[in-house]
């Protein structure tokens, strides 16, 4: 914190040697509801300079004195031009109208036309909740994580797995925030739909290079959710009936203008409409999944406003066992304006993620298992809006984590026992500063770096292992023990990040980026796709912390007066501490887990092309990736390299969404993506007439499964209804998979049961069928 | 714990399916198998030698004969082990006595084609099956009418113990259809450090009732504790891993450790298979009317 309060008088003395400027700020909503809009752009048409709102919806910008024409753009939004005679600081809250007629301009993004080329920004994609909802989805649930899978540089292991791949990081690689607060299993029943619910989320920015020293923890991306605040002008609810889930969520406000409220729930009721015909002894089992969502934000002055966000959501299954998994988040938030030209915001979250599984046992016959991540942070940060070509972040953040790796007992025919693991326990911080300096009309950079710090604290104990060869368990040596608090192990990366972006001209850019992430977190799973019971754990002696490097390179061009816009990107990347697992490695339970650990380095290469139609009745996307990504651990495949089991060397998506009429729209996707890979046996062997599979030349990976592909496609009709009826529906109809196929998610091998001496490849499909739907969603 | 997770890949909503596909797989050089499951009884013992093959063989891997098999037992006594045919070599305890001094550690010797393999085993003890108890129970998920048996029996206080469990309907094993889904315990459960000295589990204890075939009256439930060492245990958890590794869930398929190695250290993975001496115990009960 020292650092900050230097910086922070460091930063105020910058500002007085201009006397001859003045500063406009304020905050940019829409006249409608009253929400701040992110990203809006503020520009001197005259200086061909500008600025653009922050996450928050603030803007400052600093001009000499003088008289200027001041225009508030934002995509869907009309156009505000506001003449300002500037000889003292002045505060402009601005709100602008939507467009009208929405089929004229269909936005893709929240930004304004030509910011892609403009922007600092390489490596990012941006979704609105909108163009979520026009894709086709399974069973016609809208769906966050599953949109994000069709940008460029997004992969997935396969279909139905939790999480996302970006450039070729795991999916435990990806900063996941709903509201700055980190979201540690983003998913429901297993991975097939994620926890966010679309209703209540404003917009999505995934972030996967040139990624600024502001954020931190994780190598690969960042995932960044942002809530809708809630309606302030007036009582709006929206919601539907769909083939899994539920939905119903309520906005309004509580003081217009100052204070507005946002709540969204859905549940799953697969087993409310089975219930009825199940027998009698099934009636008991469970099988729900559940998440609320809830916001409401304060403005108590023009200078300070307060948000409180949460989010609780659980999957439950349960059928003579019980068992249920979720997360929980709480953030608040405090929006401080210092000065016209000092922005703060302080953050304090809460994250847990739980789960909980038992038998229905009796006391003679037991067993309850939990476990859980716990983490508490408060994270400062500062923007400064020296002039109009330096805007200056700094701050920092704490996180303190606590991980019961598996609390657990058990009772056998009246015997009981305690058999958990020991919690351990973490912190982490982070300090950074950056500068976003435009030079000159054409250029500009963002430099700056992060400091980050990790602890692994007691009360623990720290356990020394013999080397062995790399792949054999290693031996447990000697165990020290550390109070509470005490200082266990620690490790500092510095991160330094850089951007530049150059424009050629008015519709196209280079841009190139490096960046250094370092992470202290690991997800221990040692399977194809992620499971909820999978824990995560902290960097300790044994465990050092994740640290990527990335450099990208991009060409952004626009076309047509920004209805195109086109990007060709570059990317490399250099992981190191990749946590694997010998084989036969026991990951629960297991009090010397890190002896069943392995370390390696991944690298992976890419090309990303991308091109989208924003505006017209047609929009929609294509994007095509040909990448490459791999790993070497001693240990595994003789010690060489080998393609990480997410790895497709070409992955293409193709998005469209073609309005017919007010009526009538269709939408459709298609993906296709190369096999992954898969270890194929060369022999058999019999041991006790079982036939087992041998690869002889211990090798990992050395297959292709057969190429991936799906196409989906919806129509969605909204009934001509009376212009002044509040009530507003509209129809879905949705068909996933629509040619049938059946994408393999793995082939593996087994005896054929009905003649042992058989053995089989079999093809394993999660969804070996077309899947149509229908929803109904509605507004009023 | 591996176990826990067939249990929620079961949860599933949707069409997920499996068929059988044509594959192309490359092919690798034979290797020697060693099929060594000894026990401390009188019963014959049994080592089976085979070549590994083609994996799509479709076939009975070939034997391999020609070898010299003999069990090294306490104060230089060799059990040697007579080639019957077909890679069967046996051992009649009858003969020249059983595998039976609790505490020692049997050694293995294998001459195939002029090389000589060698591996240890620990002989450990083995709790008593005290009794087998059954009961009849409706069907619920995943299982039919019929009784179902529990075994019962305690795990050894203050050591680490392994154990394989064998067991039988009517003198058939009980997971004929699914050979691989051994029944394997860490002291009484699946894992961990926390069973030491309980009895089995109940998992374990009700897991010799196969769900798909309970028993019916008149039938006899019966059932083989066995103790193992660590290595011969992990090769066995490997094996039930290995033979059926698919789905979401799956681990990285990955060859399965051998227990035997070249008596010169010369080439670490020449020959596959397990070598373990087990001591057993048994009990069988015949379900009757209650």
């Amino acid at each position: 914190m020292r650092t900050n309060l230097l910086f922070f008088l460091f930063a105020l003395t910058f500002s007085s040697y201009s006397q001859d400027k003045y500063t406009i700020s304020g905050y940019v909503r829409s006249a409608q509801t009253g929400e701040e809009l992110i990203g809006a752009t503020i520009a001197v048409r005259s200086l061909n300079t500008g600025v653009s709102s922050n996450v928050y919806g603030f803007y400052s910008l600093t001009l000499n004195e003088g008289s200027y024409e001041v225009s508030y753009t934002y995509i869907g939004y009309q156009e505000i031009k506001k003449t300002i005679e500037l000889n003292e600081n002045v505060e402009l809250n601005i709100e602008l109208k939507e467009t009208v007629n929405e089929l004229e301009v269909v936005e893709i993004t929240d930004e304004a036309a030509n910011k892609n080329i403009s922007s600092i920004e390489m490596s990012v994609n941006k979704i609105d909740s909108k163009t979520i909802k026009k894709i086709p989805a399974l069973l016609g649930e809208a769906d966050v994580v599953k949109s994000i899978l069709l940008l460029p540089g997004v992969s997935t292991v396969g279909e139905g797995s939790t999480g996302f791949n970006v450039r070729g990081g795991g999916i435990d690689q990806n900063l996941v925030l709903l509201d700055e607060a980190p979201v540690y299993n983003s998913s429901h029943l297993f991975g097939f739909f994620s926890v966010f619910n679309p209703d209540a989320v404003k917009n999505v920015k995934l972030i996967k290079g040139g990624i600024a020293p502001e954020y931190g923890g994780r190598l690969s991306s960042i995932l960044d959710i942002r809530m809708k605040e809630g309606n302030k002008k007036e009582f709006t609810g929206s919601g539907g009936v769909g083939a899994i889930f539920s939905r119903l969520s309520l906005e309004g406000p509580i003081i217009k203008d100052k204070a507005s409220f946002l709540i969204a729930g859905r549940r799953s009721y697969a087993d409310v409409l089975a219930k009825p015909f199940l027998d009698d002894n099934l009636s008991g089992s469970q099988f729900y999944f559940y998440d609320l969502t809830a916001k409401v934000n304060y403005e108590l002055n023009s200078k300070n406003r307060f948000f409180l966000s949460g989010y609780f959501g659980r999957d439950v299954f349960g059928s003579g066992f019980l068992f249920n998994w979720g997360n929980a988040t709480a953030t608040l938030r405090w929006n401080h304006i210092f000065n016209e030209k000092l922005f703060m915001n302080l953050t304090g979250y809460y994250s847990d993620y739980d789960y909980a599984f038992g038998v229905e046992g009796d006391d003679e016959d037991d067993f309850e298992w939990s476990s859980s991540i716990v983490s508490y942070s408060v994270k400062p940060d500062f923007s400064y809006y020296l002039n109009n070509k330096n805007t200056i972040r700094f701050g920092g953040q704490s996180i303190y984590y606590d991980f019961k790796p598996a609390e657990a007992k058990f009772a056998s025919d009246g015997q009981t026992n305690d058999i958990s693991l020991p919690e351990k326990f973490a912190m982490e911080n982070g300090l950074y500063i950056q500068n976003e300096q435009k030079i000159g009309a054409r250029t500009s950079l963002l430099y700056g770096i992060r400091w980050s710090h990790f602890s692994y604290l007691g009360e623990g104990v720290k356990q020394t292992y013999r080397d062995t060869t790399p792949g054999i368990r290693k031996p447990l040596e000697s165990e020290e023990f550390f109070d509470k608090n005490e200082r266990i192990t620690s490790y500092n990366n510095f991160e330094p990040r850089l951007s530049i972006k150059y424009e050629l001209d008015e519709v196209s850019s280079l841009k190139a980026s490096y960046n250094r992430m370092s992470q202290y977190l690991h997800l221990i799973s040692n399977t194809v796709a992620s499971t909820p019971i999978d824990v995560w754990l902290p960097s300790t002696n044994n465990i050092e912390p994740q640290i990527a490097d990335q450099i990208a390179v991009g060409y952004f061009r626009n076309f047509k007066n920004n209805m195109y816009e086109a990007s060709a990107e570059v990317f490399a990347k250099d992981f190191q501490n990749q946590v694997d697992y010998i084989d036969n490695a026991d990951i629960f339970f297991n009090e010397q887990l890190e002896g069943d650990l392995l370390t390696g380095d991944g690298r992976a290469i890419g090309l990303e092309l991308f091109l989208k139609k924003n505006k017209g009745k047609f929009t929609g996307w294509v994007s095509y990736t040909i990448s490459r990504s791999e790993r070497q651990v001693d240990g595994i495949n003789n010690d060489d390299w080998y393609p990480n089991r997410f790895d497709r060397l070409h992955n293409l998506s193709v998005v469209n969404s073609y309005e017919l009429n007010e009526k009538w729209s269709f939408s459709a996707n298609f993906v296709y993506s190369t096999g992954t890979p898969a270890t194929f046996p060369t022999n058999r062997y019999e041991i006790q007439g079982i036939v087992l599979p041998h690869n002889v030349d211990n090798a990992r990976n050395n297959y292709r499964i057969p190429a991936y592909h799906r196409l989906d496609i919806s129509a969605t009709l909204t009934p001509k209804k009376n212009e002044n009826r509040r009530w507003k529906g509209e129809w879905v109809f949705s068909v996933y998979n629509v040619y049938s196929r059946r994408n393999p998610f793995a082939i593996f091998f087994e005896q054929n049961s009905d003649d042992p001496v058989v053995t089989e490849a079999i093809r394993f499909s999660v969804i070996g069928n077309f899947v149509p739907a229908v929803s109904y969603n509605f507004n009023f | 714990m591996r176990r826990f997770i067939i249990y929620i890949s079961f949860a599933f909503l949707f069409s997920s399916c499996e068929d059988v596909i044509d594959v192309d797989l490359d092919q690798g050089k034979s290797q020697l198998v060693v099929d060594a499951l000894l026990t401390n009884d009188s019963s014959l013992q049994i080592i089976r030698l085979t070549k590994s093959a083609d994996y799509f063989l479709n076939a009975p891997t070939p034997s391999a004969s020609g070898a010299n098999v003999s069990v090294l037992g306490p104060n230089g006594k060799t059990f040697a082990f007579t080639n019957t045919g077909n890679g069967v070599y046996t051992y009649d305890p009858s003969t020249n006595g059983r595998l039976d001094s609790v505490g020692f550690v049997y050694q293995l010797n294998l001459v195939y084609e002029n090389k000589t393999y060698v591996s240890n085993s620990l002989l450990n003890p083995v709790p008593l099956v005290d009794s087998i108890t059954y009961s009849f129970e409706e069907n619920e998920l995943g299982q039919e009418d019929g009784y179902y048996a529990q075994f019962w029996a305690t795990d050894f206080f203050g050591r680490k113990d392994f154990y394989y469990i064998r067991a039988f309907k009517n003198g058939v094993s009980i997971n004929q259809d699914n050979p691989s889904s051994l029944i394997l315990s860490e002291d009484a459960a699946f894992g961990g450090n926390g069973a030491d000295g309980f009895p089995f589990i109940l998992p374990i204890r009700a897991s010799i009732t196969n769900g798909d075939d309970p028993f019916a009256l008149g039938d006899i439930s019966s059932v083989e504790l066995l103790s193992m060492n660590r290595d011969a245990y992990e090769f066995l958890e490997q094996v039930t891993i290995q033979a059926n590794n698919g789905g979401l869930f799956s681990t990285p398929p990955a060859n399965i450790k051998s227990n035997i190695k070249a008596a010169d250290g010369s080439s670490q993975d020449e020959v596959l298979g397990v070598f373990s001496l087990s001591s057993i115990s048994k009990n069988s009960i015949q379900i009757t009317q209650q």
